[in-house]
C-alpha cells in the first residue's frame, strides 16, 4: 500500500509542477498582451520623458515578448523571480514579508470556520427540522448572502465606532513596540478579532450547510435504521457511522476553501488595512508590476495545489479505496 | 466527536479570547506626544532619489534636508525660498553662478558631518543615468554630458568643507526651486554600485539628517518617525513622534479620525464634511488650487496621428468655437454645488488661482448658456439636418465617446451631468469607464476623442510641459493643442525676466488659452483636510499638510 501511495504521490506532484509552470506561462503572456505599461508611473509632467525610456530599458520591456519569456524562464530555473518594479526588492523577499501573515490569518479563520461549522451542524442535527434547525439554516443563508465588505463595515461601525471595543484597522497598535510579549499577543488578537469574524462568517455558513445536509442524508440511509434495530445507541451510531460517512465529501470542499484563503482575502485586507497577499496581488496588478504578479500567482497556485493535495491525502487515509481514485 | 467536549472547548477558547483582549491596551485616542497621520497606501521607498509619489516626497523631505526649502507666503500669495541646509547664498552679478554657505551643525544620523561633498555627490547621483532617479533628465541649466549626467568639474567648486559654488550654463535661467533636492550621504552610498541604489537596504533603513529620523517601518501598516534631537529644527516642546498609519479604506480612515485614532487625513469627501464639523475635536481646512478637473477634447484626429503620424484637426473638436460651445453647454456650477458642496471654484485657465498676482481677473469663466452654445455650433456648421435630434455636419453625426477612469464617483457624477447637458444641444456622448492603466495608456497615446481627468499642478507655475506645441517633446500635451503664439510666450517665460514681466506673460497666456479653450476647464477642487484640534501649529498651505510638521505641538 505504501509503495502504491508513493507512486501516486510522485505522479500527482509532477502533474502539479506542470500545472504551475503552465499557470505562470499563461500569466506571463496574459499580462504582457493586456493593456497598461509598467513604466507609466515614470511618465508625468514632473518627470523627464528620458526617465521612462531608461526605466523601460532596464525592465527589459523593449525586447521582444519571446526574448523576455526566455530570460524569465532562465531566471526562474535559478530560483530568481526578478525584482518588483514597485518595491525595488526581489519578488521573493516581498512575498516573504506578506505571506506569513496570510498563512496565519487564513489558518485561524479556516480552523474557526471548520470548528463552528461542525459544531452548529452537530447541534442542530440532533433535532432535525426543529425550530433551532430552521432558525440556524435561515441565518446561515443570510450570512452567506451578505458580502464580506458589508459584514466588515457593520462590524466596524458597531464595535469600533459605537462601542469602541475593537480597533477598526491594522494589525497592531502604533505603540506596540513598547509592549511585553503577552501584551503584544493580546494586541494582535484584539486587532484580528473583527477581520477574522468578517472572513470566517461566510465560511462557517458554508461548512455548516454542507455538513448538516450530509448528516441528514446519511441519517436517512437504510443502514442507520438497521443499526438502530440492532440496538446501537444514537451516540454510537453518530460517532462511528454517521459522522465519518458525512465528513468525507466535506474534506475536498475544505481543501479548496483553504487554498482560496491562502491566496489572500482581498476585501477583508482592504477594509481592515491588513498586510496580506490579497492586497499585495491587487496592487501589483494595478501597477502592472509584472514580476510581482507572477510571483504572487505562483505562491497562490502552489498553496491551492498543496491544500488540495493535503485534503485528498486525508480523504484517502480515511478511505483507502480513494488512493486510486481522487488522489491519482 | 463528543458534542459536550466540543461545546466545552468552544466556550473555553471564547473565554481565553475575551480575557486576552480585555487585558490588551486599547488603541484609544492617542494621548502621548505624537501625531498620527492616516495615509491611503504605504510608501515604497524612503530614498529621496526614488520618491515618485506625493507621500514619498513629503516623507523623504522630513528625513533629508535640502539646500533650501520653498515656503508659502499667504499674505503675498507667493512662494519664497527659505534657508535649510544652506544658511545663506549669494548669486554672482549675472546670476550664472551661486555660492552656498552650509550650516556646520548638521550631522548624519550615524554621527558623520554633512558637508559640501555630500551636496556635490547628491547632484551627481540624481543626474546619473545608471541610478534612474526621479530627477533624471532634469538639470537643464547645468553643464551636462550627452547622457544628461551633470558635468561635476564644470558645475561645482568646493570652496571649503561647508561652502560650494554652482556654475550654471550661460544664458540659462537657474532658480532655487529646481535645486531644492534632499541631499544624501556620500559615505553611505559610495559603497554601493549605482545601479543597485534602488534595491539597496539604505532605501528602507536610511542614514539621514532631517528633522525626523526613521524609528520603525512595518510594511503596509505604519511608518514611525522620531524627532531628530540633533537637528537645528528640533524643539523639545514639539511632537516627538510622527506616525503614518496606512488605512486604505476611506470609511475606516474617516472612522479613525472621528475616534481620535488618527489626527489628520486629507482627501475628505464633501459629503462627510457636515458630519465632521459636528465633532468638537475636528477642524476642517481646505487646501486650495492644486488640482483641477477638465474634459480633454482631442484637438487633432487620433486615427491619422496614430496610423500616419499626421496632424490634422479633429472633426469634432478641431475648431475652437466648437470647444467654447461645449464649455458654454456644460453646467459646471451644478457639479460644483451638488457634488463638491462648493469646496472649489470654477476653472478658467490652467493657471492656479492661488497665485493672485499672476491671475488675469478680467478673464471670466464662460457661463452656462445653452443658447450661446447652440449659436456657436450653428456658426461652425453643426446643424440637425435630418431632424433626428443629433447635430451633424457633412454627413458626420456629433456623437462620440467620453472616457473616464473607473472607480471615481466624482467623475461618474460629472459625466452624467455632461452627458445630459450635451444632449440638450444635440450632441450624443457615450460615457465609458476604463481601468486607470488602460485609461492612461489611451490618453498618453492620443487614441481617444475626449476624456475627463485632472491635473495636479506643479508649483511654482509650470506650463510648458502641458501646452507646448511640439508633440514629440511634450508628451503631456495630451489634447495636442498647438498655437505658435503660446509657444513664443512659453519660450519667453523660460528666459531671464523680472517677476513683473513674467506675470505679464502669464496674463497673455491666459487670454489666448481662454480664447482657444483647448479643453473645458471644469473646476479647481479643494483638498479637504481634517485634523484633530489637539495638534497646534499645523500650517496647511498649497505645499502640503506635513511640510513643516516639526513645528507641531500637542495641546494638553
Amino acid at each position: 500500500m505504501k509503495k502504491e501511495l508513493t507512486k501516486v504521490l510522485i505522479k500527482r506532484i509532477s502533474t502539479s509542477l506542470v500545472v504551475l509552470f503552465l499557470l505562470i506561462t499563461f500569466i506571463f503572456f496574459l499580462l504582457r498582451i493586456s493593456p497598461g505599461d509598467p513604466a507609466q508611473k515614470f511618465i508625468s509632467p514632473q518627470l523627464n520623458p528620458a526617465l521612462a525610456e531608461k526605466v523601460r530599458e532596464s525592465f527589459n520591456l523593449n525586447s521582444s515578448l519571446l526574448e523576455q519569456y526566455k530570460s524569465f524562464i532562465e531566471n526562474l530555473v535559478k530560483g530568481d523571480l526578478g525584482i518588483s518594479y514597485n518595491y525595488h526588492q526581489p519578488v521573493t523577499s516581498v512575498i516573504e514579508e506578506y505571506l506569513p501573515f496570510t498563512l496565519v490569518f487564513a489558518s485561524i479563520s479556516f480552523c474557526i470556520q471548520i470548528f463552528l461549522g461542525f459544531l452548529l451542524a452537530l447541534i442542530v442535527i440532533i433535532k432535525r427540522n426543529g425550530r433551532l434547525d430552521k432558525a440556524v439554516s435561515q441565518m446561515s443563508l443570510a450570512v452567506y448572502a451578505t458580502p464580506s465588505f458589508v459584514i466588515g463595515v457593520i462590524l466596524i461601525f458597531f464595535f469600533s465606532e459605537k462601542v469602541h471595543l475593537f480597533p477598526s484597522s491594522g494589525l497592531s497598535s502604533v505603540d506596540s513596540s513598547s509592549f511585553s510579549l503577552f501584551q503584544s499577543f493580546a494586541d494582535y488578537l484584539n486587532h484580528l478579532i473583527l477581520p477574522v469574524i468578517t472572513l470566517s462568517l461566510p465560511g462557517i455558513a458554508v461548512f455548516y450547510k454542507y455538513l448538516r445536509d450530509n448528516l441528514e442524508d446519511v441519517y436517512n440511509k437504510q443502514f442507520v435504521m438497521n443499526l438502530r434495530s440492532l440496538g446501537f445507541t444514537e451516540k454510537e451510531i453518530a460517532r462511528r457511522h454517521v459522522i465519518p460517512n458525512a465528513i468525507n465529501p466535506l474534506i475536498s470542499v475544505a481543501g479548496i476553501e483553504l487554498g482560496i484563503l491562502f491566496s489572500g482575502a482581498l476585501i477583508t485586507e482592504v477594509i481592515f488595512a491588513l498586510p496580506g497577499m490579497g492586497r499585495l496581488t491587487i496592487n501589483a496588478i494595478l501597477n502592472r508590476d509584472y514580476p510581482l504578479v507572477t510571483g504572487c500567482s505562483l505562491a497562490a497556485g502552489f498553496l491551492i495545489i498543496l491544500s488540495n493535495l493535503a485534503a485528498d491525502i486525508i480523504r484517502a487515509s480515511l478511505d483507502k479505496r480513494l488512493i486510486k481514485g481522487s488522489l491519482n | 466527536m463528543n458534542l459536550k467536549i466540543a461545546t466545552k472547548s468552544f466556550y473555553i477558547s471564547l473565554f481565553i479570547v475575551l480575557i486576552s483582549f480585555q487585558s490588551c491596551k486599547q488603541e484609544t485616542p492617542v494621548e502621548s506626544n505624537r501625531a498620527v497621520v492616516g495615509i491611503t497606501s504605504d510608501v515604497s521607498t524612503l530614498s529621496p532619489l526614488f520618491a515618485f509619489n506625493l507621500d514619498e516626497g513629503s516623507i523623504t523631505e522630513l528625513l533629508y534636508l535640502s539646500l533650501v526649502q520653498p515656503d508659502w507666503n499667504e499674505a503675498k500669495s507667493n512662494l519664497e525660498i527659505k534657508p535649510m541646509l544652506a544658511k545663506n547664498w549669494e548669486w554672482n552679478k549675472d546670476s550664472s553662478s551661486i555660492t552656498f554657505n552650509l550650516r556646520d551643525d548638521v550631522k548624519w544620523s550615524d554621527g558623520q558631518d554633512c558637508t559640501a561633498e555630500d551636496v556635490v555627490f547628491s547632484f551627481d547621483v540624481y543626474s546619473d543615468p545608471e541610478v534612474q532617479s526621479r530627477m533624471y533628465g532634469e538639470f537643464g541649466n547645468f553643464y551636462r554630458d550627452k547622457n544628461k549626467h551633470i558635468n561635476l568639474n564644470k558645475t561645482f567648486e568646493i570652496l571649503s568643507q561647508y561652502s560650494l559654488k554652482i556654475n550654471f550654463l550661460p544664458k540659462s535661467k537657474p532658480n532655487l526651486f529646481a535645486i531644492a533636492l534632499p541631499i544624501i550621504p556620500e559615505h553611505v552610498y559610495d559603497k554601493i554600485p549605482r545601479k543597485d541604489f534602488a534595491t539597496a537596504k539604505q532605501s528602507s533603513a536610511p542614514v539621514c539628517n532631517g528633522s525626523f529620523l526613521l524609528s520603525s517601518w512595518e510594511k503596509d501598516q505604519s511608518l514611525i518617525l522620531k524627532a531628530n534631537k540633533n537637528s537645528f529644527l528640533y524643539n523639545p516642546g514639539n511632537i516627538s513622534e510622527l506616525i503614518f498609519k496606512v488605512i486604505p479604506d476611506y470609511n475606516s480612515r474617516l472612522t479613525q479620525l472621528k475616534n481620535g485614532e488618527i489626527d489628520l487625513m486629507d482627501l475628505i469627501r464633501p459629503d462627510d464634511i457636515n458630519e465632521l464639523k459636528q465633532s468638537e475635536n475636528i477642524k476642517i481646512v481646505p487646501v486650495k488650487g492644486r488640482e483641477y478637473d477638465y474634459i480633454g477634447w482631442n484637438n487633432i484626429d487620433p486615427e491619422s496621428y496614430n496610423k500616419k503620424h499626421k496632424v490634422i484637426p479633429n472633426k469634432f473638436f478641431g475648431n475652437p468655437e466648437v470647444r467654447k460651445a461645449l464649455t458654454y453647454a456644460i453646467n459646471r456650477n451644478e457639479i460644483l454645488e451638488n457634488y463638491l458642496n462648493n469646496y472649489g471654484e470654477l476653472a478658467v485657465t490652467p493657471v492656479t488661482p492661488i497665485f493672485k498676482n499672476s491671475i488675469d481677473s478680467s478673464i471670466k469663466a464662460y457661463p452656462y448658456d445653452v443658447k450661446k452654445a447652440k449659436e456657436l455650433l450653428a456658426g461652425a456648421g453643426w446643424k440637425d439636418s435630418n431632424h433626428d435630434g443629433i447635430l451633424d455636419k457633412n454627413g458626420v453625426k456629433f456623437s462620440f465617446k467620453l472616457d473616464i477612469p473607473s472607480g471615481n464617483p466624482r467623475r461618474e457624477f460629472a459625466s452624467t451631468i455632461v452627458k445630459n447637458n450635451l444632449k440638450e444641444i444635440g450632441i450624443e456622448i457615450t460615457v465609458e469607464q476604463l481601468e486607470m492603466q488602460v485609461f492612461m495608456e489611451d490618453i498618453l497615446n492620443k487614441r481617444v476623442n475626449s476624456y475627463m481627468a485632472s491635473w495636479y499642478v506643479p508649483i511654482p507655475i509650470e506650463l510648458k510641459p502641458f501646452w507646448y506645441s511640439d508633440l514629440e517633446t511634450t508628451p503631456m500635451n495630451l489634447v495636442s493643442y498647438q498655437n505658435q503664439n503660446i509657444d513664443k510666450l512659453l519660450d519667453e517665460m523660460g528666459r531671464k525676466i523680472s517677476n513683473k514681466q513674467l506675470n505679464e506673460l502669464y496674463f497673455k497666456f491666459q487670454e489666448i488659452i481662454h480664447d482657444d479653450e483647448p479643453v473645458t476647464f471644469l473646476y479647481w477642487m479643494d483638498d479637504i483636510v481634517g485634523c484633530n484640534k489637539r495638534i497646534n501649529n499645523i500650517e496647511i498651505n498649497p505645499l502640503g499638510v506635513i511640510q513643516k510638521c516639526w513645528n507641531w505641538s500637542i495641546n494638553r
